[in-house]
């Protein structure tokens, strides 16, 4: 027959503000089959809003043996909330003032 | 220059422990030793077809469950259990294909005896309360065995029990609703409980395998840290969380010499008959050859549903 079953990398998007997310592979004969399958083995009980298969060769990846590519500056604190939250809570309090949060005082106020 | 590949392989061997000690995940693409790649597909084949086996003793009560709401849970745990079987299947395949087996391979192995399914799938399950003890002890020991592999060594597979294992926790609620519901029962429920406790408890310590774990298999998976947790502290832990709610519903163990050993901390009982393992690992088990004979009329007839999806394929490529 010459047509061989191919692996499909599945990625399932649970509502319209989460990001697909990978959550493993099927076997199927066609993209629409691959669709289905992911369906059945992945959203027997949780809701989701879109499906991506992506045949698995077309998927181009990074290396794990390759560190180097993932290599960085040992000290990233500069970038980070990490870095800056800590001392300016402290000299807030001199003020009577709490450090602003972007959660708490920005997203739910 | 066989010294030189030999000497490259021996360093890519003390680089893949030092990984394995660091606690690093090992993905299908990493350089592996040749008995960490053999003894991991052998290990995932079998946990994947005794996931399908395991669906053959359920599926005998769909048909017969006491009420509608059964029927449903129990259809979907066997479909559960199938998917457990596809996802498992999917990781083992990526491992095998340097070993020159394909997903068919796996497959067919269970037919030609290669490949094993676990012991309890195995037994005969007579009554509905076999099907209430299958889900809460059977899948808790499971469960036991299979959350002590969520941080196994190999990545693929970590990330497919972490499914596998919420997928469970539904089945042995689901189990533990029968059970309850027949202890709480009429007299005769209460005896149909009891029996089948009785009948399942020395597969229940088989399920874990002996206590001396020397086979080669065995060593390369804790080497490897595959497992960290042996087959008898698995035992242990299953008996820590079992034993006090079994003795709670009023029921007894078939096992007058099972106690707490209060200075090695341990759980004493009466070892299981373990000749009946290795009868059951050569399919000599009470049902061995009737459920692979399940399992060989339905592969064979689904054939077609398999042979028409790669077809319908070969159509829309064009």
């Amino acid at each position: 027959m010459g047509v061989e079953y191919r692996i499909f990398e599945v990625f399932i998007q649970k509502d319209h503000g989460s990001p697909h997310v990978w959550v493993g592979s099927v076997d199927a004969g066609s993209p629409d089959d691959a669709l289905l399958l992911a369906r059945e083995s992945f959203l027997r009980r949780d809701p989701a809003v879109s499906i991506w298969v992506v045949e698995q060769h077309r998927i181009h990846r990074t290396d794990y043996e390759d560190r180097d590519f993932f290599a960085r500056e040992s000290d990233k604190t500069y970038r980070m909330l990490s870095g800056y939250n800590k001392a300016n809570a402290e000299r807030w309090r001199k003020y009577k003032k709490n450090l602003l949060d972007l959660e708490k005082d920005f997203v739910k106020d | 220059m066989t010294e030189l590949i030999q000497r490259t392989d021996e360093q890519r061997l003390a680089e893949f422990m030092a990984r394995i000690e660091r606690g690093e995940k090992i993905e299908a693409t990493d350089w592996m030793p040749d008995e960490y790649r053999i003894t991991l597909v052998k290990f995932m084949q079998m946990h994947a077809l005794s996931e399908v086996m395991g669906a053959l003793p359920e599926k005998e009560w769909v048909p017969k469950a006491p009420t509608l709401a059964r029927k449903l849970s129990l259809m979907a745990k066997v479909q559960d259990e199938m998917g457990h079987g596809q996802l498992i299947l999917r990781v083992a395949e990526d491992l095998a294909v340097p070993l020159g087996k394909n997903r068919e391979d796996l497959v067919n192995e269970l037919f030609t005896g290669q490949a094993k399914f676990h012991n309890v799938f195995h037994m005969p399950a007579p009554t509905w309360a076999d099907a209430g003890i299958i889900g809460w002890l059977v899948d808790g020991a499971a469960v036991v065995s299979q959350a002590a592999l969520l941080d196994s060594s190999y990545g693929p597979y970590a990330r497919v029990l972490q499914r596998v294992c919420a997928e469970e926790g539904f089945h042995i609620q689901h189990g533990e609703s029968i059970c309850l519901a027949l202890a709480e029962g009429t007299p005769a429920q209460r005896q149909m409980l009891q029996e089948a406790l009785t009948r399942w408890w020395e597969s229940l310590l088989l399920f874990f395998g002996p206590a001396e774990t020397t086979s080669a298999s065995a060593t390369i998976l804790l080497k490897y840290r595959f497992r960290t947790k042996t087959n008898e502290e698995l035992r242990q832990k299953f008996f820590s969380k079992y034993v006090p709610r079994i003795w709670s519903l009023g029921l007894t163990l078939p096992d007058p010499d099972f106690r707490w050993n209060e200075s090695t901390q341990l759980w004493e009982y009466t070892a299981p008959d373990w000749s009946k393992l290795k009868a059951i690992a050569r399919n000599e088990g009470p049902l061995s050859q009737y459920r692979l004979g399940l399992r060989r009329i339905s592969y064979e007839q689904t054939r077609w549903v398999r042979e028409a999806l790669l077809g319908g394929s070969s159509a829309r490529a064009v």
